[in-house]
Formats: structure tokens, sequence, C-alpha cells
């Protein structure tokens, strides 16, 4: 694919999934422009090091993540943020107290999410909503396939625990 | 495969999509849908349109006259060189440039001075190979393979495009070197006019002039065609 691929024709093909991956894990609009930029800005550096033979798209993602890894420690350093709420997005026809339920819910999931290690948040995003293969996952994260999918279920193992009292079941 | 499946959450797995099969979702696994949400078309537009922006590099251009081989057209991005043509007027240059070039193009003397300069070294015979960036992301890795393997092919020495396919390790694909060789966005500083026929022979160019201006630059550079 590389051989007969521009690297403009790579940013045409894969910068929408690059850019929805970076914001689904920066929760930021200005975050995951910066995110998005950035990773191609080094992927334009690296190109020429590109194999003929390899998954250029799983390749971008290796590149995102890194950048986007950096990007959040450097945030979570700087000033301890975790993700701003839309208020709007919690109006509904309920009452308040239903309203400061759900805040309060999607507050408590938005921690545990932050408080996952980086990689098992990542595998968690790449499986269910950016939909890569383990395969595709195991090259991004430079791991094993095996380790891949135990990235995947381990996180969700561990917001469950982390979440077990907030949800009735 | 399916042992890794066996004993864990089946509507985890459901969910992941790593089994055939719909799945309840849960409290958990709706809020992490909420949380995961993708962005809204417009914020995506707006930022494939800032990032086309960031990556597109200005591209400044000039040219040399009244060399051997007339109005000499240069072209480069802040990456290196992009274009260089000759033996076509101005106005054919720059609309070939404009289908080429996302960023602004511009005219600079100051911006090409050293690529200009470099050429007509290169045509006074005081220079004999190029120390120039080269802005390799308009073209294709295979091309690029190919037109850095053409630069590899020193002043007054020649190479088959056989020889130049088996060096990049497609022996046989000859043709296909042809053609990339004949798109060659820059003759002169990527010297394809030193790449010939197995028999010898010329066969093409692409640079203004064709097959005349490669036997000029070949005997310029003391090549002899027999």
């Amino acid at each position: 694919m590389k051989e007969s691929c521009t690297f403009d024709k790579l940013v045409e093909l894969h910068s929408a999934e690059i850019f929805a991956y970076v914001w689904r894990l920066t929760r930021d609009p200005q975050d995951a422009e910066d995110c998005l930029q950035e990773s191609f800005a080094r992927a334009y550096k690296a190109f020429g090091r590109l194999n003929g033979n390899a998954n250029a798209r799983a390749w971008l993602y290796r590149i995102a993540t890194n950048t986007t890894f950096t990007f959040l420690k450097k945030r979570k350093h700087e000033n301890g943020r975790i993700v701003e709420m839309d208020p709007d997005f919690f109006s509904s026809g309920d009452g308040p107290a239903e309203n400061a339920s759900r805040r309060e819910t999607f507050a408590a999931v938005a921690r545990a999410v932050e408080g996952l290690p980086a990689r098992q948040q990542a595998a968690l995003v790449m499986r269910k909503y950016q939909e890569l293969s383990y395969a595709e996952i195991a090259q991004t994260l430079g791991c094993s396939e095996d380790a891949a999918r135990a990235n995947v279920y381990q996180a969700i193992k561990r917001l469950r625990s982390t979440l077990e009292g907030h949800f009735e079941r | 495969m399916t042992s890794k499946i066996v004993g864990t959450d089946r509507d985890l797995a459901a969910w992941l999509g790593d089994i055939g099969e719909s799945c309840t979702p849960d409290r958990l696994t709706r809020e992490l849908d909420r949380l995961f949400a993708g962005p809204d078309q417009s914020v995506l537009r707006r930022a494939q349109v800032r990032l086309e922006v960031a990556l597109a590099p200005a591209c400044y251009y000039d040219v040399i006259s009244g060399t051997r081989l007339g109005n000499i057209f240069v072209a480069a991005s802040e990456r290196g060189l992009m274009a260089v043509n000759f033996g076509i007027p101005e106005a054919v240059f720059l609309s070939s440039l404009k289908r080429g070039v996302k960023g602004r193009i511009v005219r600079s003397g100051e911006q090409t001075a050293e690529i200009r300069r470099q050429i007509v070294e290169y045509l006074d015979g005081t220079r004999s190979s190029f120390d120039l960036p080269i802005d390799w992301t308009i073209m294709t890795g295979f091309q690029r393979k190919v037109l850095e393997a053409a630069l590899a092919v020193g002043r007054g020495r020649v190479a088959t495009y056989g020889e130049i396919a088996r060096k990049i390790g497609r022996p046989g694909a000859s043709r296909a070197v042809g053609q990339a060789l004949g798109h060659n966005p820059m003759p002169l500083v990527i010297p394809c006019h030193r790449v010939l026929g197995s028999d010898g022979s010329l066969r093409g160019y692409g640079g203004g002039g064709g097959i005349r201006t490669k036997a000029a630059l070949l005997r310029l550079e003391g090549v002899n065609l027999g």
C-alpha cells in the first residue's frame, strides 16, 4: 500500500479516524486538534522510514497514540484537569435531582477512565470505537495480540470494579 | 481462539464485537458510549481543514533565464526542491504547479537563490553534484525509490533502467522504472538523463526538448554516446 501512496493520500484516507481517536482520548476539542496536527507532523517526518509492506493505518495509530500519551501526561501534570462536561448534555425532561445524579455518574465514569493505565484506555478505544483488529492494536501498542486483547478486557474489568458501587445492578 | 472467549463475559465480548452476537447494554457500557461519543461532522471538518493548512507548505518559484536550455523554472517548498522544468512557457509551469501544490505559490528570488546558483554552476561545468534538500512528499514511495537511485548516478556516469530496477529490489520492473523517471519532477537535479536502455540507447526523456536534451546533457557531462 505504501509504495503507491503519497503522504497526502495517507492524510486524506486516515485523518478523520485519527481525529476521532485522539478526540476520544483527550475529550477536549482544542487538545484533539493539537494532537491531530502533532501526530501528522511526526508522521510526515517519519514517512520515509515507513516500510513498503507495513500497515500504514496501524503505523499512524502508533504515532497518534504515542503523541497523545505524551500530551496527556503533560496535561495531567500541568493542571490535573479531567474532562469538562457540557451542562446542556445532562438536561432532559427529568427534574434536577435526576440531572444531578446523571452528572455525578458521568463524572464518576470519566474519573474512572482517567484512572486507567493509558495503554488500557487506548486499547479499549481502539477496539470498541475505532474498530481496529487485535492485530492492529498489537502493532500500535508494540505488544502481542494476546496482550492487546488482555488490555481491552482488563480495562473494562477495572472500570467495573471501580464503579461497582455506583450503578444499581 | 474460542478458548479465550469461553469463561469471559459474553456480553462484554459481544459489545466489543469479538463474537457475532448482539449484546444487552448495561449501565457501564451505556455511559462509556456516551463518554466516548465521537466528534460532530462540523468539528471534524474544521479540524481537517486546519490540518491541511498546517501541513501545506508555501511554494516558492523563480526562473533562470538565458541558459543553454532556455528559461529554467524552479520551485521549492519549505521542505525542499519540488520542481525543475525548461522548454515550456512560464504559464504552463505555473499551472502544473497549481495542480500539485495546496499551499500558496509565491515568486521569490531569495527562497530559490541557492537552487538557481547550483543549477547555473552545474551547466557551467563547475559543479558535479547537487547539494539540495528535496521535498519527497510530492512523490509516491516507488517514485522516491527510483529517483533516489537515479540521484546516486554521478555526473559523467550512466546506468540502465534494469540496473536501477535491481538496485531498488524490483528486478523486472524496468518499464515501471522508466515511467517513474519519465515523470521526474526535477530533471537536471535528479539525473534521469543518466539512465539508458541496456543496449545503450537513450529511450526517452521527460524534460523539455526530449531525447535531444538528454543527449546534450550527457555530452555536456563528457559521456561518450558512441
